[in-house]
C-alpha cells in the first residue's frame, strides 16, 4: 500500500543560525564505514569494551498491565529481564554502549509504532527521536526556531520552567488569553498579527496550570491560526493519555468510570491533524510510567528530528540504556501495545477517581470559597480564589492566602509563578495526583479552614 | 546539595573559594533562584501536598530491579554477585525504586552524590571550603551546562590545539571561538598558554580553559604533576575558570618499556599500583576548576551519568540550568549505580574495579605499542599514552609529504585495505590550522588479536601511498602486495575466530547505519 500523505512543509528557511549549523558528530558518521563487512578493523570509535562493564542480566518486577499497588500491596507480577538480544529487542551490552542521538533502535522503534497507530501523522515524512523528557525536549525544539531577542507564544498561563528557560536565554514571551478549553484562537490570532512570531508552545491535554482541555474543534480552529501565520507548535503533551471526560455528579448505582477513553476514545491530538508538519509533537514517560527514567520522545518531520539527534549528541546524548531497556523490554516483549492499552486505562481510572473524589470535595466545601472549571484530563485543579471586594485588590493578599494556607498546613502553588505575563491573580494550582484519598479529604478541610478566615475579615 | 547531612566535614583551615560570579554570563548573574524551590518552606510532616505535579509512587509499574554484578578482582569473568532495589525504603544508605523513579530536585540522588562526595575527597582532597559535587548526564552535557554559565555567542575559549569533537561542536555551534593552545607530548603547553592569554586583544577577554589533561581525546597525552601545576599558575595568573574534562582519569597506566612481553592480564590485583596522577582540581587553592568525571568509561557509556566537581556557588548555578532542561540523571541509572557503590562495592570494591580496568588498559596499550614498533616503524610517530585508550600517531609520508591529497588518500587506502581509524581532521581545534597527517587509534574496544593484522594493514596502505619501503620486519607487507589478499587474510581469521569477531562490530552500530542514522 503506497502512501498518498503529502511531504510536510520545509520550514528549514526558520530556522535559526545554530540550528543550520548542527550536523552529524564527525566521528559518528564514521560508523557508516563500519558496514555489515567484518573484515573492517575500526580502531576508529573511542568505545570501550562491553567487557568492562560490570553489569550483567538486568532483572524487573513489573506489575501486570491494569493492575496497580493501589488495589493491593502486591498485585500481579512478571519478571522481565534485558540480557541477550532478542528478536525484538537489543541485548544488555547494546543498551550499555555509546551510541548517536537517535537511542537504541527498539525503543524508538516502540515509539514509531505506537505514535503510528494512535495519530496516523497525515504527512509522510515523520519520524520520532528520544528525549530525556519534556522540558529537555522542548528547549530542543525551541532553539531550532528561537534565537536572542525572538518571541515565543504561550498561554497566559503556563509551565514555569518555560518561563526558566526563555528569559536567560533572552527569548520574550507573547502570552494568549485562555478560556476553559485552553487558548483562545482569535486571540492566538491577534497575538500573531501584532508580533513577530515563528512558534506557539501549546500543552492540550490537561494544561499546566489551568487544567484545561482542548476539543477537537478547538485544535482545529488553533491549527488553522497556525496555518495562517506559518507557525511552529509545540505540542506538549504529557498528560494526553490521562483523559478520563466530562465530571458527573455522583449518584446511586451509577459507575462514573463507565466512559474511560482507553485509547480509541482519546480526543485526536494536534499531531493527527498535522497536514503541513508544522507539529513537534513532545511525548513522555514521566506520568504513565515514571518520572524517574527521564525519557521520551519527540515527533517531527524528519529533518527536523535529525536535528534534534544532533543537538542531543552535543548534550545528553541520548536516555539512560537501563531506562530504555526497561522501556523497551516492557512495551516491545512483555506487555506489548495491548499490555500498554491496558496500563494507559487504568492509569485513566487511577486519575479519574481522584479527579471524582476531589471534585467531589470541592464542590461540597468550598462553595463561595473557591471556583474552578472541573479538569476533563490530567491532575491539576486551578482555583480562583473569591475574597470579599475589600480584599480582592488588597496589595499581596495572595501572599497572604498563601501563608495561611501554609499555617494551616496544606501547600498549593500560587498562580504567579505560572504567569507569563509577570502578573499576579487570584489563582491557586492543586495537584490531585499524589495525596492519598484520605489526605485529599484533609486537605479541602484545610483549605476550607484557611479560606474562611479571609471571608471573616472585616 | 546539603553538605550538612554528609558525614564527611570539610576541615575549618580550607579558605572560601574565589567568587567567580562576575563571570557569568549575565542572565545567571545574582540571586536566580528555582521558582518551585522558592515556595517550598521549611518541610513540615504534616503538611499536605498538593503543589508538586507528581505522580503516586503506586502508578509505578516497577515493582522491583536486580543486576547481576561482577565482583572486581575476582578471577572468574562472570557476574557473581545480585544486587536489588526494592519498591519501598529498607535500608539507610540508598533510595528504593519509588524515591528513584520520582520527580526529584536537580542535584541529584542523595546517596548517589553522597558516595562521589567522599570518594572525590578521598582522591582529590579539594584545597577549598565549600565545594560540592552534582549529579550529570555524562560529561558531554557537564560541558554544556558550564560553557553556557560562561559564555556568550562571540566569547571565545581556550581550547588545546586537538580537541573532543563533541565540545568542538558545541563551540561552533553557540557561536563561541575556540582558541587553540599547542600542544607537546606532556599535553598543554604552559608557555603557549601564557602567550596566547598575554597576546590576546579579542573583543571580549578569554576567561574559559578548556582541557583534558589525563588521556587526552585525541592526543592520548597526560600532563605530569609539574605541567599540571605550571598550567594552574598560568591560569591563575589569567584569571581563567579551568574546565578539566576527565573521563580517563582513573585509567591511567604504569609506563611502557619495549621489553613487556604480551600476556594476558594475570595480574589485577594492583599489586603494581601506581598512584594516580594528582588532578587539576587537587592543586585548586582557588575554586576555579570546574572538575567533570563521567562513568561512561569506568561503568558503561550508556549509563548517562556522571559528576561535577566545583564551588558550590556554581554548582547552585548548573543546578538551575538543569532544572530547565535535563532535571537530573535516570533514576534509574543513579539508583543502579549508587547501590552497587554504596551496598555492593564499597569504596574497597570500587578502588579494585578501577585496578582491574587499569591493568586491562595496560594489557591493552602495551601489546598495541609492540605491534606499532614491530609494523610502524619509520611510518608513523607517536607519543606512548600514560593514560586512556588513544594512541595518536603522525604518518611519515615521506616523499608524499607535501601532497595535498596524501592524508586522504591514505584514508581510502585504509578502508580499501580493512583498516579504520580517526582521522585527525576530526579533532582539530580550528580550520585555520592544518589538519596535519595524524590517525587516532582506540585499542579499547578491538581484540587484543586483531591489532597485528590492523597494524599490519595500516603499515601496508601507507607504504602504498607514501611509496616507502616497509620496515624489514613487515614481511606479511612485502610479501603480499595486493590489499584484497589481505583482505582475504583477515576474512581467513574472522572465519576462524567467529566468537571474536562480532566484537569487530558491535551488534546494533550495522544497524544504525543500515538505517541512516550514523
Amino acid at each position: 500500500m503506497t502512501s498518498t500523505k503529502p511531504h510536510s512543509k520545509d520550514l528549514s528557511v526558520y530556522f535559526t543560525e545554530s540550528a543550520k549549523q548542527r550536523d552529524n558528530s564527525p566521528l559518528k558518521s564514521l560508523m557508516k564505514y563500519m558496514s555489515a563487512d567484518p573484515a573492517l578493523v575500526s580502531l576508529g570509535a573511542g568505545l570501550p569494551h562491553p567487557s568492562t562493564f560490570p553489569l550483567g542480566a538486568l532483572t524487573t518486577l513489573v506489575a501486570q498491565p491494569g493492575h496497580m499497588l493501589s488495589e493491593c500491596a502486591h498485585p500481579p507480577a512478571t519478571s522481565i529481564q534485558v540480557n541477550q538480544p532478542t528478536s525484538k529487542t537489543e541485548g544488555l551490552e547494546r543498551f550499555l554502549q555509546y551510541g548517536n542521538g537517535r537511542g537504541v533502535p527498539s525503543y524508538s522503534a516502540f515509539a514509531r509504532t505506537h505514535t503510528a497507530s494512535v495519530h496516523n501523522p497525515p504527512y509522510a515524512d515523520w519520524d520520532v527521536v528520544p528525549s530525556v523528557g519534556n522540558t529537555d525536549a522542548f528547549v530542543k525544539a525551541l532553539m531550532l526556531f528561537c534565537d536572542r531577542g525572538d518571541t515565543l507564544v504561550v498561554d497566559e498561563w503556563t509551565y514555569p520552567a518555560i518561563l526558566g528557560t526563555v528569559g536567560p536565554m533572552g527569548i520574550r514571551v507573547a502570552s494568549v488569553r485562555m478560556d476553559a478549553e485552553g487558548a483562545v484562537p482569535e486571540d492566538l490570532d491577534r497575538v500573531c498579527g501584532e508580533n513577530r512570531v515563528r512558534v506557539a508552545y501549546m500543552i492540550p491535554t490537561a494544561q499546566n496550570p489551568t487544567g484545561a482541555t482542548m476539543s477537537l474543534e478547538r485544535k482545529r480552529a488553533v491549527y488553522a491560526v497556525a496555518q495562517k501565520h506559518d507557525l511552529v507548535l509545540i505540542e506538549d503533551d504529557p498528560y494526553y493519555y490521562l483523559q478520563f471526560g466530562a465530571y458527573e455528579e455522583p449518584a446511586e448505582g451509577v459507575d462514573r468510570l463507565r466512559g474511560l477513553p482507553g485509547i480509541k476514545g482519546l480526543i485526536p491530538s494536534l499531531l493527527s491533524l498535522d497536514t503541513d508538519g508544522r507539529v513537534i509533537r513532545l511525548d513522555s514517560f514521566s506520568k504513565i510510567l515514571a518520572p524517574g527514567l527521564r525519557c521520551g520522545w519527540v515527533t517531527a518531520p524528519r529533518y527536523i528530528a535529525d536535528k534534534i539527534q544532533f543537538h542531543n549528541e552535543t548534550t545528553v546524548q541520548q536516555p539512560s540504556g537501563l531506562s530504555q531497556a526497561l522501556v523497551s523490554k516492557l512495551l516491545n516483549e512483555d506487555w506489548g501495545h495491548s499490555g500498554w492499552e491496558s496500563h494507559l486505562l487504568r492509569t485513566q481510572r487511577e486519575y479519574a477517581v481522584r479527579r471524582d473524589v476531589f471534585v467531589d470535595l470541592c464542590r461540597e466545601k468550598l462553595k463561595g470559597l473557591a471556583e474552578f472549571t472541573v479538569p476533563q484530563a490530567g491532575m491539576f485543579l486551578w482555583f480562583r480564589i473569591v475574597l470579599p471586594p475589600q480584599l480582592e485588590q488588597r496589595q499581596g493578599v495572595m501572599d497572604e492566602v498563601f501563608a495561611r494556607m501554609i499555617e494551616k498546613h496544606v501547600l498549593l502553588v500560587p498562580g504567579r509563578m505560572f504567569s507569563a505575563k509577570g502578573v499576579d491573580g487570584p489563582y491557586m494550582r492543586a495537584a490531585f495526583s499524589y495525596a492519598s484519598v484520605e489526605d485529599l479529604g484533609v486537605a479541602v478541610d484545610r483549605l476550607r479552614e484557611a479560606l474562611l478566615t479571609f471571608q471573616q475579615e472585616k | 546539595m546539603n553538605t550538612d547531612q554528609l558525614a564527611f566535614n570539610c576541615p575549618p583551615s580550607h579558605a572560601s573559594p574565589k567568587d567567580l560570579g562576575e563571570f557569568f554570563v549575565p542572565s545567571m548573574r545574582g540571586p536566580t533562584k528555582s521558582a518551585f524551590k522558592s515556595i517550598m518552606v521549611n518541610p513540615i510532616l504534616t503538611m499536605i501536598n498538593m503543589a508538586g505535579g507528581m505522580p503516586n509512587p503506586n502508578t509505578f509499574p516497577i515493582l522491583q530491579l536486580q543486576a547481576r554484578v561482577k565482583t572486581p578482582g575476582a578471577t572468574s569473568s562472570q557476574p557473581e554477585d545480585t544486587l536489588t532495589i526494592e519498591k519501598k525504603r529498607r535500608n539507610k544508605t540508598t533510595e528504593c525504586l519509588d524515591e528513584l523513579l520520582q520527580y526529584s530536585g536537580g542535584c541529584g540522588l542523595e546517596s548517589y552524590c553522597s558516595f562521589l562526595y567522599n570518594h572525590t575527597q578521598r582522591t582529590h582532597s579539594p584545597q577549598y571550603a565549600d565545594w560540592g559535587v552534582i549529579a550529570s548526564c555524562g560529561n558531554t552535557d557537564a560541558i554544556d551546562k558550564a560553557l553556557s554559565l560562561f559564555c556568550q555567542p562571540g566569547d571565545s575559549v581556550l581550547v588545546e590545539r586537538w580537541s573532543f569533537p563533541g565540545t568542538l561542536s558545541k563551540l561552533a555551534i553557540a557561536r563561541l571561538k575556540p582558541v587553540p593552545v599547542a600542544l607537546d607530548e606532556e599535553g598543554m603547553v604552559p608557555a603557549d598558554l601564557d602567550r596566547v592569554c598575554s597576546e590576546w586583544g579579542g573583543a571580549t577577554p578569554l576567561r574559559v580553559l578548556y582541557v583534558i589533561p589525563t588521556g587526552q581525546n585525541p592526543t592520548g597525552t597526560t600532563m605530569s604533576l609539574a605541567r599540571r601545576k605550571s598550567i594552574y599558575a598560568v591560569a591563575q595568573k589569567h584569571n581563567l575558570v579551568i574546565i578539566e574534562d576527565d573521563p580517563y582519569y582513573f585509567l591511567q597506566l604504569p609506563k611502557f618499556t619495549s621489553n613487556q612481553g604480551y600476556d594476558t592480564v594475570t595480574d589485577r590485583t594492583c599489586g603494581q599500583q601506581q598512584a594516580l596522577v594528582s588532578s587539576l582540581l587537587s592543586l585548586d587553592t582557588d575554586g576555579r576548576v570546574i572538575r567533570l568525571d563521567s562513568f561512561s568509561k569506568i561503568l558503561a557509556p550508556n549509563l548517562r551519568c556522571g559528576w561535577v566537581t566545583a564551588p558550590q556557588y556554581i554548582l547552585d548555578k548548573i543546578q538551575i540550568l538543569s532544572e530547565t532542561t535535563t532535571l537530573q540523571p535516570s533514576g534509574l541509572s543513579q539508583g543502579l549505580v549508587s547501590k552497587l557503590l554504596n551496598d555492593t562495592w564499597g569504596m574497597d570494591g570500587w578502588d579494585a574495579h578501577i585496578c582491574e580496568l587499569r591493568a586491562i588498559y595496560t594489557a591493552r596499550r602495551n601489546h598495541f605499542v609492540r605491534m606499532a614498533e614491530k609494523h610502524l616503524s619509520g611510518l608513523v610517530e607517536y607519543t606512548v599514552p600514560l593514560a586512556g585508550m588513544f594512541m595518536w600517531m603522525r604518518v611519515n609520508f615521506g616523499a608524499a609529504s607535501a601532497d595535498p591529497t596524501a592524508m586522504t588518500r591514505l584514508l581510502y587506502k585504509m578502508n580499501e585495505c580493512g583498516i579504520m581509524m580517526a582521522p585527525g581532521m576530526s579533532f582539530n581545534s580550528t580550520a585555520t590550522l592544518p589538519s596535519d597527517h595524524y590517525l587516532r587509534a582506540a585499542f579499547a574496544l578491538v581484540d587484543i588479536d586483531m591489532f597485528e593484522p590492523a597494524l599490519l594493514r595500516l603499515a601496508h596502505a601507507i607504504s602504498t601511498i607514501s611509496g616507502q619501503s616497509a620496515s624489514v620486519n613487515d614481511e606479511a607487507a612485502t610479501n603480499d602486495a595486493s590489499c584484497s589478499s589481505s583482505k582475504y587474510e583477515i576474512r581467513a581469521y574472522v572465519a576462524n575466530n567467529t566468537d571474536k569477531v562480532q566484537l569487530i562490530a558491535p551488534v546494533g552500530f550495522n544497524v544504525a547505519v543500515a538505517n541512516g542514522r550514523g
